[in-house]
């Protein structure tokens, strides 16, 4: 326990930088996360191969340090030119595990990775776990993302993603982040050939004192690329959450168009919600918009709610259970759905 | 002779600063089908959201009794819970929630309809194909991006579901092309029959009453009941309009139209 007290900690002092910053007094430009910093003096272990340096991630350069210092062993994937990998690449994240990830998806291949972070993990249980997760998709490449995130009341993780992709790659992330002490997300894509493509659906929940941060990060440099982000969340009791969006329409992206949509629910009375949706544009011929729908669950949905027999606790309590049942439904894989059961606890009971 | 199911007496209620409805009556036999008619703004659907117990509109007087309980102060969850279902003009839109999540929750609060969630699939996708309903469409949010007569289907689909004794159809018969309302009137004439429950049909167009049996006709005008009379007046209003009833309506306080007229 002693030795436990005295492990070495690091304070990362600005995580999930949105490019683009505003008024510090706002306090959305960043967050400050303490990590644990173990030496690895002696150790043996793999790194990734150095093409992977050049893949932007979304909770910044001093994260990827981190991870690239902490983690036991780097894990390459790589899928061969044109063949579909029926098998997901799994990263299951367990408790104070940090995990250090490159995908390659070569010209047309396709690859479903599945981050799985928190099942099996007992609320109470202090710690922090990581995961960093970089892909290169190159020419005409799918990739299929799904991060389901569920920690423990108790727990801290941070999850980095960075894509890089190729001319007419096509990128589709699917995020459920489901709860957690302090949970911070980065995501970085690079739609760097023209007609690249990324479809991002992020649904969360965190309630109670919990910390959500997220920072994402979408870089349209080729032509007729497409970036289309949206956010639903249900905030509850006293949560945090904070979300920075970029778009960045770079010289050059003629054709490009970047939406990004969130909505979310308030349940709290002191709830903590920031959203800082930013478009960066430096092209002429592009289109880029965002919009954000942020309350409660208004008059007229509470009065129809009701008129089918639920009053306004039901109702409240439909939109949290509609988001992990939506996790449950889309989960795809064994590892997925356990961090759902886990974070849903007695939501879902009603389901035998 | 029906079982009494619903009795309205002396109501009046309107908006906070607006009075809508002045002193309807109107009583519904357990399985009956009554038919609310009217001209634009005449109060039907304000009747119809103040039956289910909308919070917007407020009771000033008279009285609302339901399966032999007085309702007038019962919230419209409870009153849903009783066995009263309203099917939405305008059904509103709820982003972040399935459709197939809303129905499960809504059959979950009722102990008679609870059951697994395998058996519920299956009687979700039976309703659904009997309405001619993608079932794709249960896996997306409710109302939002359907169409307005998908929309109609989804309240039907509720109402085969839930099995209420009493449904009130507000207008769901408005914005339906031809191949749309037949599908929604064979659901109606479905809830009739598997059901028995009693309907109030709130509506300007009679051909989704072909299917149907009707009752008893009520005629509503500037928030009054102005009429009653058996199905035939149906066809009466068809042919003649409303100009009559609003000319009673003119006099003030003249004796109900009755079944002869």
């Amino acid at each position: 326990m002693a030795e436990k007290d005295l492990a070495p900690e690091l304070t990362l002092e600005r995580v999930n930088v949105a490019p683009a910053q505003t008024w510090n007094r706002l306090r959305t430009n960043d967050i400050t996360l303490t990590v644990p910093a173990r030496g690895r003096k002696g150790d043996v272990y793999f790194s990734l191969p150095r093409l992977f340096e050049g893949v932007e991630c979304g909770m910044g350069r001093e994260v990827t340090d981190w991870v690239e210092s902490q983690a036991k062993d780097a894990r390459y994937v790589e899928v061969p030119r044109g063949e579909k990998r029926e098998e997901p690449i799994v990263v299951a994240v367990g408790s104070g595990d940090v995990t250090d990830t490159g995908v390659m998806v070569r010209a047309g291949a396709e690859v479903t990775v599945v981050v799985a972070a928190g099942a099996g993990e007992k609320d109470g249980e202090a710690g922090t776990s990581a995961s960093l997760v970089r892909v290169i998709a190159e020419a005409g490449a799918r990739v299929h993302l799904h991060e389901y995130v569920g920690v423990g009341a108790g727990q801290q993780h941070l999850e980095s993603v960075g894509i890089s992709a190729a001319h007419d790659a096509r990128v589709d992330v699917h995020q459920y982040l489901l709860g957690g002490g302090t949970v911070a997300l980065g995501f970085a894509c690079d739609l760097a050939g023209d007609h690249a493509r990324v479809d991002l659906g992020c649904r969360y929940h965190a309630g109670g004192t919990e910390v959500l941060d997220i920072n994402e990060i979408v870089r349209q440099h080729g032509r007729n690329t497409r970036s289309e982000l949206s956010y639903n969340g249900v905030l509850e009791d006293a949560a945090r959450k904070g979300l920075r969006t970029t778009i960045d329409l770079i010289h050059g992206a003629k054709g490009a168009q970047g939406n990004e949509a969130e909505t979310v629910l308030v349940l709290g009375d002191d709830v903590v919600n920031k959203t800082l949706p930013t478009i960066l544009c430096d092209e002429d011929d592009v289109a880029g918009n965002h919009g954000a729908t942020i309350g409660s669950v208004s008059p007229e949905q509470l009065a129809y709610l009701a008129d089918r027999g639920l009053s306004r606790a039901d109702a409240e309590r439909l939109f949290v259970r509609a988001l992990y049942e939506d996790a449950l439904m889309h989960a795809p894989c064994d590892e997925a759905r356990a961090v759902v059961e886990a974070g849903a606890g007695t939501l879902l009971d009603e389901e035998a | 002779m029906a079982t009494q199911l619903l009795t309205v007496s002396n109501l009046s209620a309107g908006t906070e600063d607006k009075p809508i409805l002045h002193g309807v009556d109107l009583a519904v036999g357990a399985g009956e089908c009554h038919v609310l008619m009217g001209p634009n703004g005449a109060g039907k659907s304000t009747l119809g959201h103040v039956i289910m117990g909308d919070p917007a509109y407020r009771v000033t007087s008279g009285s609302i009794e339901f399966d032999g309980a007085d309702v007038t102060e019962l919230s419209a969850d409870k009153r849903s819970l009783a066995g009263i279902f309203l099917s939405y003009q305008a059904p509103v839109e709820v982003p972040g929630v399935p459709l197939y999540s809303f129905l499960r929750s809504i059959c979950q609060m009722r102990p008679e309809l609870k059951t697994t969630a395998r058996k519920f699939r299956e009687r979700v996708g039976a309703i659904a194909d009997q309405l001619e309903l993608d079932q794709g469409f249960l896996m997306r949010e409710l109302n939002v991006g359907f169409s307005g007569g998908e929309k109609k289907k989804i309240e039907m689909l509720q109402l085969l579901l839930l099995q209420p004794k009493l449904a009130i159809l507000d207008e769901t018969d408005s914005g339906l092309d031809v191949d749309a309302l037949g599908i929604v009137s064979r659901g109606i004439q479905a809830y009739r029959e598997q059901v028995g429950g009693a309907l109030i049909v709130i509506t300007h167009n009679t051909r989704i009453l072909e299917r149907l049996e009707v009752d008893r006709t009520h005629v509503m005008v500037h928030g009054r009941m102005v009429a009653e009379g058996p199905a035939e007046l149906i066809a009466d209003i068809d042919r003649n309009g409303f100009e009559r009833f609003e000319k009673c309506e003119d006099c003030g306080g003249c004796p109900m139209v009755g079944d002869a007229e």
